[in-house]
């Protein structure tokens, strides 16, 4: 029994070790398209981690954006190098989802995710009317890129990045917090009855999980060296990591990286196939895929492997 | 242990699946194509017709003998509207297309992700689009592989100003001292506010925003309030499309009759010709089809696009694609080589005769060195036609004045 | 009938002093409010039907009306007919439209949580605004109709009148619905499978079948939506975007299931908002009043439930 866990988790380091040097080794255009992949990762992974504990989120891009913003004006305004930024991002929209979080948790369900939605469009309209301090509907540069844009450091800067999302990850899922995250979700007065303090757990998960999504608004500000009020809130960076979560199997962490991993690659493939209408070909596949793999394709394969027997 | 096995096959598939992605290509034997490298929104119908126009350019050069002796190539990615997938395309484009020139663009804010990619290869690029200043800041000076064909929001607005002093100075009777600028509170109407209280600093210039139709918005009734309260002499919106016929059903409920009333989108709806709400309404733009009759370059590309394609060009985003390929060309036959030094040095000395009119040279503007067009044109909505009234070179009608106000149509 | 409580009797009071003073004020802010809180209450009210009974969140909810939209348009311009004719075949259409999806997809997907419905629609959005797209291109396209610039005057001031149309299709629909689900057997039997399934099931109710047929008649209720949108906005295939989440917004706004509320909800949003885009300068805040008056009532509303 010992033998065949670590064998499974050797084999399962080396996996996303390979996984993760292949980008390296084919050139700069896998480097982009891997560090697009590893920011949905990030973003779907965070998200998970929330709806671990029974609470959905539709403020993802509000975060992603709130903390592409902090990292550029941080740089402007207080000269912090590119680095320094995205850490300020992370614990800047972390306060922020910190104060929020302790009125609007006591939300539940569809009422909480439409406040989180609520929440990020105010934040896009505060920002791009307030022109002086954030340059308004135009947006803002950022003076000085990380790596100066070097393709593989900023690759490994991505990854780095991921390793922690996913670290805290996992160590939400087997550590204390897990079991009174899944009570939670489960039987909320049943939880309260086992003296779990729901209130305090759910803000500080939701604090975290929101300073994971403005880290890596702070990395995607470096990347591309911008930030404005319409393409740094887009709802697409709501609506994707949800889909790639769905997809690759919701309350575990390897469902949220496979399902973006998956999703991540088909984006590309079909553009190159079928440059007229790719996106048609991307929604029938996420139809299909919620049709046929309720649980994701993680849950799938977890259901396989328990049938046929241990390996 | 079959299911290991079955489970490392699905891995394998994966990888295999995976690299086909990012191969690189060969030549497929025979002559090495001359390849240019196109970026556009696809989903849009601005890079839709503008890269089908780029790829008329290119069969026509090819059945022309090709280039230097060599078949040209287009290679087009969809930039889908976003920046980070816009930069990707740039990306393959550069390593494993290994593209000779970047051609393409619409979007600022999808440019702002490309330009630090774009800076990173520097290779000769002609870009399409992107008005924003911002992107104009973000590409900096001393970046000579770099041409901008699109006017900048400023260029457009110093070429407006030029019109209306002309038209001004031509047409006595029209009066253009009180301005009313309605725009949408998105970055292009924003600008274009901006632009316009920058360079018409003589003229008495208020504005409002709004939010367009293409955002979710689409009600005019406050800001149309306002704009009938001041008693503009010239009334001009900076929106989408989708706003053009709604703003005018809704001045018209509203009563609201400025003796100049103007639209600067950068295109119009499928069928506002059709509305007798069109009639003389005054437009700024960088092409129209009447133009056919005035410039033979225009109606030579017009037909071979509605014959290739079976639709109309509907956005100057098409001309400009196609003249984009054009002016590299040129410029490739004239240098007889591909050397890079060689080649900026013959792009500068362009003089292509566009199907917009112009004579496309390049000159610096604010802060880059090989701006293309500045001027925009002044034209009017008539009998269902967009006919140019300004430059006067091009003109092909004389100017409507006063609008005619709507209890009278 | 109207029992209201001692709150909900000053709030009531409060808004009505607060509508006389802006109509003394600007009496087009308050015209072009209800016009607008028409349009957000028409297109929210068939949502809240099929999130209240069958209990999903429909993702697809704008584009389904954009269809219906494009369907009119384009059944208008063939046959030359005005489009509140051709809005009839549109209904039949959206009907069947909301049919095909609901069995080819949403009914299969019953087992899964409401989370992947949810994604479902999303996939399904896209299908639909992408396939229109490779269809109709992206360009805009509207009909000009000439009673759409119908207008009035108070005093010197003149207004649209025709959008006057979007609140009565409103209250039309907040009337049809609530007959129906109150006097009719089929709409007893939808509430009652939307309060509780498992237990209309045990009494007989077949509650597939109600669930198909409640999306499929929100389905027909967006196509008449969608064909009034049309004579009034532009239409394009993302045009629907926005419109899911505003009426997302709303519904959560009212309380799942509280129909008349969506109307009252639309009406506080829509005069808000024409309120503050009559002050100058107003025009890019009015949206930031329709997502904090949402988060206000939204937590207005916990408070006084005092849930945990």
């Amino acid at each position: 029994m010992r033998q065949s866990t670590t064998f499974k988790s050797t084999a399962g380091v080396l996996l996303v070790a390979i996984v993760a040097a292949v980008p390296l080794l084919l050139g700069p255009y896998a480097q982009s398209v891997a560090r697009t992949i590893l920011m949905y990762l990030i973003l779907s992974v965070s998200w998970d981690m929330l709806v671990r504990s029974g609470q959905l989120s539709f403020g993802i891009a509000g975060f992603f954006g709130l903390g592409s913003y902090a990292a550029v004006l941080s740089a402007q305004y207080l000269n912090l190098p590119p680095i320094l930024t995205i850490l300020f991002a992370g614990i800047f929209v972390g306060l922020v989802a910190y104060l929020l979080g302790a009125v609007v948790l006591r939300l539940r369900g569809m009422y909480f995710a439409i406040t989180t939605l609520a929440l990020a469009e105010i934040f896009r309209i505060v920002i791009r009317n307030w022109e002086n301090f954030t340059g308004g509907p135009t947006g803002t540069l950022l003076p000085k890129m990380a790596f100066n844009g070097d393709s593989v450091l900023t690759y490994l800067m991505m990854l780095f990045t991921a390793f922690i999302a996913v670290g805290f990850s996992l160590w939400f899922e087997h550590g204390k917090m897990h079991f009174a995250v899944t009570a939670i979700r489960d039987n909320e007065v049943v939880a309260k009855s086992c003296g779990i303090d729901i209130y305090r757990s759910l803000v500080i998960v939701f604090a975290v999980t929101s300073a994971i999504q403005g880290a890596v608004g702070g990395t995607y500000a470096q990347l591309y060296g911008f930030v404005t009020p319409e393409s740094s809130f887009n709802v697409n960076y709501t609506l994707i990591p949800l889909a790639m979560t769905l997809l690759g199997g919701m309350y575990r962490t390897w469902g949220p990286v496979v399902g973006s991993i998956m999703l991540g690659l088909l984006g590309e493939y079909l553009k190159l196939f079928i440059p007229y209408g790719h996106l048609v070909i991307y929604g029938l596949i996420i139809v299909f895929v919620i049709l046929f793999m309720p649980r994701g394709i993680v849950g799938l394969i977890q259901e396989r492997f328990r049938k046929g027997g241990t390996l | 242990m079959k299911k290991v096995l079955r489970f490392l096959g699905v891995l394998v598939l994966m990888a295999v699946f995976t690299m086909s992605i990012f191969a690189t290509g060969e030549a497929e034997g025979g002559e090495e194509p001359i390849k240019f490298g196109g970026v556009w929104p696809l989903g849009d119908i601005t890079g839709d017709q503008g890269s089908k126009a780029a790829q008329i350019a290119i069969d026509e050069i090819n059945a022309a003998g090709g280039l230097l002796g060599r078949p040209v190539e287009l290679i087009v990615i969809d930039s889908e509207l976003s920046p980070e997938k816009g930069a990707a395309a740039i990306e393959r484009l550069a390593t494993i297309e290994d593209v000779d020139f970047f051609v393409g663009g619409m979007s600022s804010g999808v440019h702002l992700g490309q330009i630090p990619t774009l800076k990173k290869y520097r290779k000769i690029t002609m870009w399409t689009g992107a008005a924003s200043h911002t992107v104009e800041e973000a590409m900096g000076p001393n970046q000579e592989w770099y041409f901008h064909l699109h006017p900048w929001d400023y260029n457009q607005g110093a070429s407006y100003v030029e019109g209306w002093d002309a038209i001004a100075e031509r047409y006595p009777e029209i009066k253009t001292d009180r301005w009313f600028l309605a725009y949408e509170e998105g970055p292009f109407g924003t600008a274009s506010f901006a632009a316009t209280k920058a360079l018409f600093a003589d003229r008495e210039i208020y504005g409002e925003p709004f939010q367009s139709a293409a955002a979710g918005g689409g009600d005019y009734t406050a800001v149309l309030e306002r704009a009938k309260e001041l008693e503009p002499d010239v009334f001009i919106w900076a929106a989408w499309e989708a706003d053009a016929l709604p703003l005018m059903e809704q001045s018209k409920a509203i009563d609201f009759n400025p003796p100049l009333y103007v639209g600067a989108p950068p295109g119009w709806p499928a069928d506002f010709g059709e509305s007798p709400l069109a009639e003389n309404v005054t437009l700024y733009g960088m092409w129209a089809p009447s133009l056919n009759n005035v410039i033979d370059n225009s109606k030579q590309f017009y037909d071979n696009y509605v014959t290739t394609y079976n639709e109309e060009p509907a956005t100057y985003f098409a001309p400009l694609g196609y003249s984009a390929i054009y002016v590299i060309a040129e410029a490739v036959e004239r240098a007889g080589t591909l050397d890079q030094e060689a080649l900026i040095a013959e792009l500068k000395k362009s003089k292509y005769q566009s199907p917009m009119g112009e004579i496309i040279t390049f000159s610096p503007s604010n802060i880059i060195s090989n701006q293309g067009i500045r001027k925009q044109k002044i034209l009017q909505w008539q009998n269902g036609m967009q006919e140019v009234i300004w430059p006067f070179e091009y003109s092909t009608a004389e100017p409507v004045y006063p609008f005619k106000p709507w209890k009278e149509r | 009938m109207l029992k209201m409580n001692r709150f909900q009797q000053i709030a009531a009071l409060l808004a009505a002093i607060c509508i006389g003073m802006i109509f003394l004020w600007r009496p087009t802010a308050i015209v072009y409010g209800v016009q607008r809180a028409g349009l957000y209450a028409a297109v929210a009210l068939p949502m809240a039907l099929v999130l209240g009974i069958v209990h999903i969140v429909n993702l697809a909810h704008g584009e389904i009306m954009m269809v219906g939209a494009y369907s009119t348009y384009f059944l208008s311009r063939t046959f030359g007919i005005d489009p509140y004719l051709a809005l009839i075949p549109t209904v039949l259409v959206l009907y069947v439209i909301g049919v095909a999806i609901y069995k080819s997809t949403i009914s299969r997907s019953v087992t899964g949580s409401e989370l992947s419905q949810l994604i479902l629609t999303f996939g399904i959005a896209m299908v639909l605004s992408q396939t229109m797209n490779l269809i109709a291109t992206s360009q805009p396209r509207k009909l000009s109709l000439s009673y759409v610039s119908s207008s009035a005057q108070i005093g010197e001031i003149s207004f649209g009148t025709y959008e006057f149309v979007f609140p009565v299709l409103a209250a039309l629909m907040l009337i049809g619905m609530t007959y129906f689900l109150r006097k009719t057997k089929l709409g007893k039997a939808a509430t009652a499978v939307g309060q509780n399934p498992r237990g209309s099931a045990v009494i007989g109710i077949n509650v597939q079948r109600t669930y198909m047929i409640i999306f499929a008649l929100s389905s027909a209720l967006l196509g008449v939506v969608g064909s009034v949108f049309m004579t009034k906005m532009s239409i394009f295939p993302m045009v629907g975007g926005s419109y899911t989440m505003k009426s997302f917004c709303l519904v959560a706004m009212a309380g799942i299931g509280n129909l008349p509320m969506v109307v009252i909800g639309s009406l506080v949003l829509g005069i808000a908002e024409s309120t503050i885009q009559a002050f100058p300068g107003g025009g890019g805040w009015s949206s930031l009043v329709f997502f904090v008056l949402i988060i206000a009532v939204i937590l207005v509303r916990s408070f006084r439930e005092k849930t945990v």
